[in-house]
Formats: structure tokens, sequence, C-alpha cells
């Protein structure tokens, strides 16, 4: 009898603790994500009355859809440019502010950090006035090297816009990076290093034979961060900057799943937009994992 | 011997780069203040990096915060970002207790659950999420946005937390119980004052997130009463087409920015805590 209370008041306990929270995770997480699978499969302009079911009638539509292929282009464009830049000038920091013995290293480590903490519709103003082809730093900069006033409208051309949205992404995304890769450079032992120094290793040795192999599983988790988080997520810096222009040059996914949606009320082909996100970052993820894979039996 | 040895040739070259980086950071944000203080004139007639003009134009601060209502923007903004901080921090850290020390059948699959929601994009759920705080008369209101906001904390809360609960001791624990503590009084006087390093962590890094977010924003919110900041911030720029304000539009810019860059300033280490812990899943 005093053990069944014991037992009721801990069952009491732990559902007191676990259900409120899965039941507000069911509600605004999981059956939204539901929702959207059911929402794609309809032609739907967001008013009950105008709701018919398609089947997969709006996925084959995207077949048909010139925005919608050259919004995946776009983003894998994105996607591969980021991980290349960041990657780069991220590995060269962490490594640089952690092996190389500078003064001030944490103090460039914290303000490297800083456009992480800045919000993107910040960053994305921020950039347009750079890129402004009247009032813009870029073209004033540039106008101190030539004869004649520099006045380049650089988010205006059809084919090389998206190119600009590339340089504030990977600024943006740098210090995220950088200090995922220096807490993996500070995890290996000191050790190895004295140990390689004694027989002769210079800093590049090291970094090949060390630390490269060391941190190449962090390396891994930042491009697999790196690719789903431009898929979900680059349309912001899209929308602030370009508004997916000039003539759906620089849409994104996300951007035209949010134009299709809430400024033409395609809400199904929007839903399908979301699940085709879904569907892509899924199938890149294996793709990267099983690439890297490989990547990592050749140079261990 | 010495690991840090560089060639000086090399150590000049890489000085530069880190030099130049970090004036490619700090430079648009002194550039910010600098612009906030000119007129228009001077952004037609001057370099885009000249001084303002004395007398500087503290005008635009009060300016863009009542004609551009960005004293709502900002007290919306104040209000959503703690108040989703608080709930979401809750309703994580009691599951994330539940799941570290009284672990029950099932309660693997629904840590794996919470981890695994981690990765599903979340532009699937935005029309969606739409529609549901629509049916709920939820849009345009900060509950609105708290409740959803709070959503988004929880994965990545309780998979923080499981660990952080983990790592305490459980003499604690069964200290308190033999001192005849219930469950709830062992949460909330022992467990949850113990995991604070824990919960400001995962409370930073949400409010680092939510103040900045702006796409559920924007999806919610057409009211602009209820307009956050950063809402706010593009709202303005695309007015901005019609009505050059440009001093304005970067005060505004920097009231949206300057109280993420005190936080951070204060919470740096807990800041990288949580990244270096949420991107090892």
């Amino acid at each position: 009898m005093k053990l069944g209370t014991a037992k009721w008041q801990r069952n009491l306990f732990i559902a007191t603790f676990i259900l409120p929270t899965f039941l507000f995770f069911c509600l605004f997480t999981i059956y939204p994500v539901i929702q959207a699978m059911y929402y794609s499969l309809f032609d739907w302009s967001g008013s009950s009355d105008n709701k018919t079911f398609i089947g997969f009638d709006n996925f084959k539509e995207m077949f048909h859809d010139p925005i919608i292929w050259n919004a995946i282009g776009n983003d894998y464009f994105l996607v591969a440019g980021k991980i290349i830049g960041i990657m780069i000038i991220a590995t060269f920091f962490a490594v640089a502010l952690t092996r190389f013995g500078f003064k001030l290293s944490n103090f460039f480590r914290s303000i490297f950090f800083i456009p992480n903490v800045i919000s993107v519709v910040v960053i994305g103003v921020l950039w347009n006035f750079i890129y402004n082809p009247q009032i813009g730093f870029l073209n004033s900069f540039l106008s101190l090297f030539t004869k004649d006033k520099v006045d380049i409208t650089w988010l205006g051309f059809t084919s090389h816009t998206i190119w600009m949205l590339l340089p504030p992404a990977i600024w943006a995304g740098i210090g995220f990076y950088m200090i995922l890769l220096i807490a993996a450079i500070q995890g290996i032992p000191d050790s190895y290093y004295e140990a390689s120094s004694l027989e002769g290793a210079g800093q590049w040795a090291q970094f090949k034979h060390i630390t490269l192999p060391l941190i190449w599983e962090q390396m891994k988790v930042s491009i697999l961060n790196i690719m789903m988080t431009t898929l979900n997520g680059s349309f912001v810096i899209v929308m602030i900057m370009t508004n997916g222009g000039p003539d759906n040059s620089t849409q994104v996914m996300g951007s035209y799943l949010y134009q299709m949606a809430f400024t033409q009320y395609h809400f199904g082909y929007g839903a399908a937009i979301g699940v085709l996100i879904l569907v892509a970052s899924l199938i890149t993820t294996l793709i990267l994992q099983r690439l890297m894979r490989q990547e990592t039996v050749e140079i261990s | 011997m010495k690991s840090g040895g560089l060639n000086p040739f090399f150590k000049i070259i890489f000085y530069a780069i880190l030099i130049i980086w970090g004036l490619s950071v700090l430079y648009p944000l002194l550039w910010t203040l600098l612009d906030a203080l000119k007129n228009n004139d001077q952004f037609f007639r001057k370099m885009p990096w000249s001084l303002p003009d004395l007398p500087l134009l503290w005008s635009n601060f009060s300016y863009v915060w009542s004609e551009f209502s960005f004293d709502k923007y900002f007290m919306n903004s104040v209000v959503v970002t703690v108040g989703s901080t608080l709930l979401g921090l809750f309703l994580a850290a009691s599951t994330a207790y539940v799941l570290a020390r009284y672990p029950f059948k099932g309660s693997n699959v629904l840590y794996l659950i919470y981890i695994a929601s981690m990765m599903i994009p979340f532009s699937l759920a935005l029309i969606p999420l739409f529609f549901l705080l629509n049916s709920m008369n939820l849009t345009n209101s900060s509950l609105g946005l708290i409740l959803v906001y709070a959503s988004t904390l929880i994965a990545f809360g309780i998979f923080v937390l499981v660990g952080f609960f983990k790592s305490l001791p459980k003499e604690l624990e069964e200290a308190a119980a033999i001192d005849g503590a219930s469950y709830f009084g062992i949460f909330f006087r022992v467990m949850l004052p113990l995991s604070q390093p824990g919960l400001i962590t995962v409370g930073i890094v949400n409010v680092l997130n939510i103040w900045n977010e702006y796409i559920i924003g924007t999806i919610l919110v057409n009211d602009p009463d209820h307009y956050t900041l950063p809402v706010g911030i593009a709202m303005m720029q695309a007015q901005m087409q019609y009505r050059t304000e440009w001093g304005p539009l970067f005060a505004g810019l920097l009231i949206t920015m300057v109280p993420v860059l005190v936080v951070y300033m204060f919470f740096q280490r807990q800041i990288a805590n949580g990244i270096t812990a949420g991107a090892i899943k």
C-alpha cells in the first residue's frame, strides 16, 4: 500500500513534467510539419472553400516551373559557396588563433563572432548599403581608383546578383564555425604537437598531419550544418536584400515558398516547396555523409 | 621546440589578415553609428566613410523611436524574447530532468523524437503555423509569438539540459529526499538552482535567436502595433524607396543591434558553450 502511493506519486511527477512539454511540442512543431505534408497535396488559396485535393500535382507542376529549378540551383550555389568560403576562412582563423601563438587571440576571437549575434535583417540592410549604387560604400571605394565615378548596380544583374549574396552570407557565418573548430583544436593533446616539433615538423606539417585529421569530425559536422541552415534559412537574406529579384534570378526555395504562400496565396504549392526543402536536405545529408566518409579514409 | 613558431614573414601576413577581417566586422558597426548621426544631404554629397557634420544629429534616434514606432517594436521584442525564453526554458528543463533522472518506458524514444526534430527544416512548418495561430486567434499578438518561439527552444534545450542534469551529483537529491522533500521540491529547490549554468547557456542562445528572428515574426504579425524590431527594420527599409531617411534607418539598425551586443559582451562564454554543445549532436 505504501509502495503503491510512492509509485503513484512518482508517476504523477513524471507525467506532470513530461506531458505539458510534449503536448506543446506536438501542437507547435510536430503537427505543423505533418500538416505541411498534407497541405502539399491540395490546390488551396487559403480559404477553406477553395481547397481541392490534387494528389501529387503540385510536385508535378514543379517539374515545369522554371523558377523552382532556378531556385534549387541558387540554393545549391549558396550551399557550395558558403561551404567553401566559410570552411577555408574559419579553419584558417581557428588554426591561427590557437596554434600560431598570436597575442590578442582572444580579442580577435570575440570580434570575429560579432556578426553571428546580429540579426540577418540588420546584416542584409547593412550590405544593401555597401552595394547601394548611388550612396554605397563599394562604388565610392572603387571610385577612388578610377577616373570616372563607378556606378555599378550590384544587385541589378539577373545573371550575377546571386554572387553578391555570398559575401554577406560568408561574412556572417565565419564566427560560429570558427568557435566550433577552435573547441576541436583545443581538444587535441599538446603532447602530439610537442612530439612532432621534436621531430622537426613545421606549422604546415603539423596542420596537415595532426590538426586536420583530428578536427575532421568537427569539420564534417560544420559542413552538414552549413548545408542544412542554408537550404532552410538563406531565404531571409534573399528577402531582405533582393526579394528574389531581379526577375526571380535570386529566388531560393524558401523565398519562393514565402512568395507563393503569403503574397500569391498558393498555399498548397508553397507547402509542396516546403516538402521539397525537407527532401532536399535529407538527400543532401546522406550524399554528403557518404562523400565525407570516404574522405576520412583517404586522410588517415 | 616552441609550437607557436612561425616564420616572421608569414606572421606579418597572417596578422594583416586577422586585422583586416577584424576591421571588416568592427567598421560596419562604427559606420552604422556615424551614419545614424547624419542628415540626408551628407549621404548624397559626401563619401560613405566621411565623418558626420557637427552638430551631430542625435535627433535621428528620437525621431525613429517615436515617428517610426521603434519604442513599440523595442518593447514587443523585449516581451516576446523574455516570455518565450522563460516558457521554453521551463518546458525544456522539466522534461530534461525526468529524462535524465527518472527514465521510464519509452523515454529514450521521446528523447530521440526531440533530437530528431532539430533536423527538420523550419520553413516546412511556416504555412501550417500561420493557419494554426490564425485559428487560435493568436496572430498579431505577442502571445502567439511567445508560444511559437518557446516551442523552437524545446528540442535544443532538452538536448543540452539532459546532459547537464546527468552531470549533477545524485547525492544531493538523495539527501533532499531523506529530508522529506517531494519530487517537485527536489526539482525546484535543489536541481533547478544547481542547473543555473546550463539554463543560462540555453537561455542566452535563445535570447539571441529570438531577438533577431524575422521570418516567423513577419508571418504571424502584420499589425504594426505588434512588430518586433527585425520586422520593423525590414518594413522601414522597404519604405525607404519612397521616403529616403537614411539617418533614421541607421539609428533604427543601431537600436536593434545594441541590446544583443551588450548581451554578447556579458555572456560570451555561455554563448560559446551553447554553440559547441548544440553542434555536437
